[in-house]
């Protein structure tokens, strides 16, 4: 015989004096507030750790070195912005330029990546080819190789084409990566219907067609996804770029900030002032991206 | 133009499976004609249908139209168009990209695409729909855009495979109506797979029945309903199924184990006789005695048009259905009952399922 279902959704245990009436409720009702709000206070302490240093950053921004190494440090937002901006500027005059550099490098990957890990995950989980399982293993097996396996290759490749100092040395390495290969594959395999691919070749579409005018429109999320993920990635990489960027005149982002860090000295306001200008186009894709982000990372996770 | 569709020798082996899924088929379908493909899941139709569109590859045998040869031929080059069971239409475009797509794509300019697509929408009913993305449609209508997008095409022969499939009964039916009536107005070519003896035995001029990868038996709905080559076919073709009994012949009689039995047509091959099989409306129950199959009365329904008796006839595992005109009182469960059956309504199988002449 079953057990009917208490007001709040539990069995009653066996063997156990019932609670009932209003007691029973109060009790309850107490035990899921406290619930709620145990649950609340992990994730607003998570929440403060995570957002702290983004707020120190902003703060030591707006502050003179002097304020900044006080004992205690500022809390609250001062007046010299502009002139640590100013400080920053005179210190690396190409502070824009690398800027520039970054997006451009990050903006290539991510288009990259989302042509070639589209194509792929196409070929992947469509068609059936000699090898299919076994090539999509070895290129699986490449994400388990740690990233400081390839760095002497890499730089000495890159030395032998030339491209020291050029942002292709950065581009082409990362034009198709494991991860996204891996993540359009099984998108396009859930995604897009077998017979959509087949009426396309029934209505004339070559292979290219197929992929171009019927899969690829089809893979929004998936793409937002993929784009979010690939150019935080590439714009946040120092080592890679610490490995062939050696001219200041060629350096991004994370290789300016870590320049201010000399060993004379750190000018804590101007870095942190080009830090929160670093961060600003990521905050920016976080906040219009997040949902995308978020959606896109669990697809699949879960049956709809 | 419709075109004439001759399979000869066909097979189809998948890799890594030793059984061939079809073997040596071969089947000619006219030009004009409306053939269906019928069978169990998993019989072959549908590969077969495949085969012919082009999206599948052939092991063996050679598919022509209109006598040349196409085996080598993609898809879009063999002049087929195809209606597929889940509509695939591109739900990135609207009803009206749906329906262009394929001229787009053989580079037919955008004026004569227009043209094309408001008349085969006009057709079908569908021209308020041609802004809207597949989504916001209902089943019949997403159904008619895919016959749509197939008819735009001009192609010699429409391959249909299970379209109906996915709506729901009343729908079905009109659906039905619409495909008989287009078959009339474009005179094409028309092959479709179902595994649905009822959409098969009323759309198609003629059928294939297909069992295990091989066709059963081709002919037209009445030939295959009236003279069924086989013991698959008799069971599968008809709604109830056919009832069949064991049987053995006992001086022209055909004896239903110790319950009695009926007299058999004439010409019949007597002594191999293994099973006799009879329709649900060529029973006729009465009271026990000669010439009577004994059974006993399990379940009446009422169909409202029609009464359906099932039966116990003594020592067969089966039940026996009968199906009587109007709504019949005669009967309740548990009453002993004589049937008898007209010896020309008697189907005779052998011990390997064959008809017997």
């Amino acid at each position: 015989m079953s057990h009917p279902r208490s007001a709040f959704g539990a069995s009653p245990s066996r063997g156990r004096p019932q609670r009932t009436g209003r007691a029973g409720s109060a009790a309850a009702a107490w035990s899921r507030f406290a619930g709620h709000f145990a649950a609340y206070g992990v994730l607003a302490l998570g929440a403060f750790v995570m957002v702290l240093p983004f707020y120190y950053m902003m703060v030591f921004a707006t502050h003179t070195n002097t304020d900044i190494l006080a004992v205690p440090g500022p809390t609250w937002f001062g007046g010299h912005l502009l002139a640590n901006l100013d400080d920053l500027l005179t210190r690396r005059p190409r502070f824009w330029h690398s800027m520039g550099l970054s997006l451009w490098i990050a903006l290539a990957v991510t288009g990259l990546n989302l042509f070639f890990c589209s194509l792929a995950g196409y070929a992947f989980a469509m068609f059936d080819f000699v090898g299919k399982e076994k090539f999509f293993g070895f290129i699986m097996a490449t994400m388990l190789l740690p990233a400081f396996v390839s760095m002497i290759p890499t730089v000495l490749l890159m030395s032998q084409l030339g491209w020291i100092n050029e942002s292709r040395a950065l581009i082409v390495p990362a034009a198709c990566g494991a991860v996204g290969v891996f993540m359009m594959r099984q998108y396009i395999g859930s995604a897009i219907p077998r017979e959509l691919v087949e009426a396309a070749r029934m209505d004339g579409c070559g292979e290219f067609d197929i992929y171009w005018r019927v899969v690829l429109p089809l893979l929004g999320p998936a793409l937002g996804t993929l784009a979010l993920v690939t150019f935080i990635g590439t714009y946040n990489n120092f080592i890679g770029a610490l490995l062939v960027m050696r001219d200041q005149d060629a350096y991004t982002m994370p290789l300016v900030l870590r320049s201010l860090q000399g060993t004379s000295g750190i000018t804590w306001g101007a870095l942190s002032v080009g830090a929160a200008v670093t961060v600003l186009p990521l905050l920016v894709l976080f906040v219009v991206y997040s949902r995308r982000l978020i959606d896109g990372l669990t697809a699949g996770a879960v049956k709809g | 133009m419709a075109s004439e569709i001759t399979l000869t020798g066909i097979g189809k082996t998948y890799s890594g499976t030793a059984r061939a899924t079809i073997a040596d088929l071969s089947l000619a379908v006219r030009a004009g004609e409306f053939m269906v493909f019928v069978g169990p899941s998993g019989c072959g139709k549908t590969t077969l249908l495949r085969m012919i569109a082009g999206l599948e590859d052939i092991s063996a045998g050679e598919v022509a139209f209109d006598g040349r040869r196409v085996n080598e031929l993609g898809p879009a080059e063999r002049g087929a168009a195809m209606v597929f069971q889940s509509y695939a239409l591109y739900p990135h475009m609207t009803v009206a990209e749906n329906l262009g797509f394929g001229l787009k794509m053989t580079g037919v300019k955008p004026a004569e695409r227009e043209a094309a697509v408001a008349r085969v929408a006009e057709t079908l009913q569908i021209s308020h729909l041609l802004d809207r993305k597949p989504k916001v449609l209902s089943g019949g209508q997403r159904q008619r855009v895919a016959i749509g997008r197939a008819i735009v095409r001009n192609p010699k022969v429409f391959l249909f495979d299970e379209p109906l499939s996915n709506l729901d009964a009343n729908l079905r039916v009109q659906m039905r109506i619409e495909l008989s009536r287009l078959h009339r107005e474009l005179g094409t070519t028309m092959i479709y797979v179902t595994h649905d003896q009822v959409e098969a035995m009323t759309l198609g001029q003629r059928i294939a029945v297909f069992n295990a990868g091989k066709i059963e038996q081709v002919g037209t709905p009445l030939e295959l309903y009236h003279r069924p080559g086989n013991r698959f076919v008799a069971e599968f073709i008809g709604s109830p199924r056919m009832n069949i009994l064991p049987a053995r012949c006992e001086g022209g009689t055909a004896m239903v184990l110790a319950a009695g039995g009926w007299r058999l047509p004439d010409g019949v091959g007597l002594d191999a006789l293994q099973t006799v099989g009879v329709r649900a409306e060529d029973l006729q129950p009465g009271p026990v005695g000669e010439g009577a199959v004994q059974a006993e009365v399990r379940l009446v329904e009422q169909l409202g048009d029609a009464t359906l008796l099932h039966l116990q006839v003594p020592g067969v595992d089966a039940t026996v259905a009968a199906r009587l005109n109007g709504s019949v009182h005669d009967w309740s469960p548990g009453q002993q009952v004589g049937l008898r059956c007209q010896a020309d309504k008697l189907h005779c199988f052998d011990a390997g399922g064959r008809a017997m002449a």
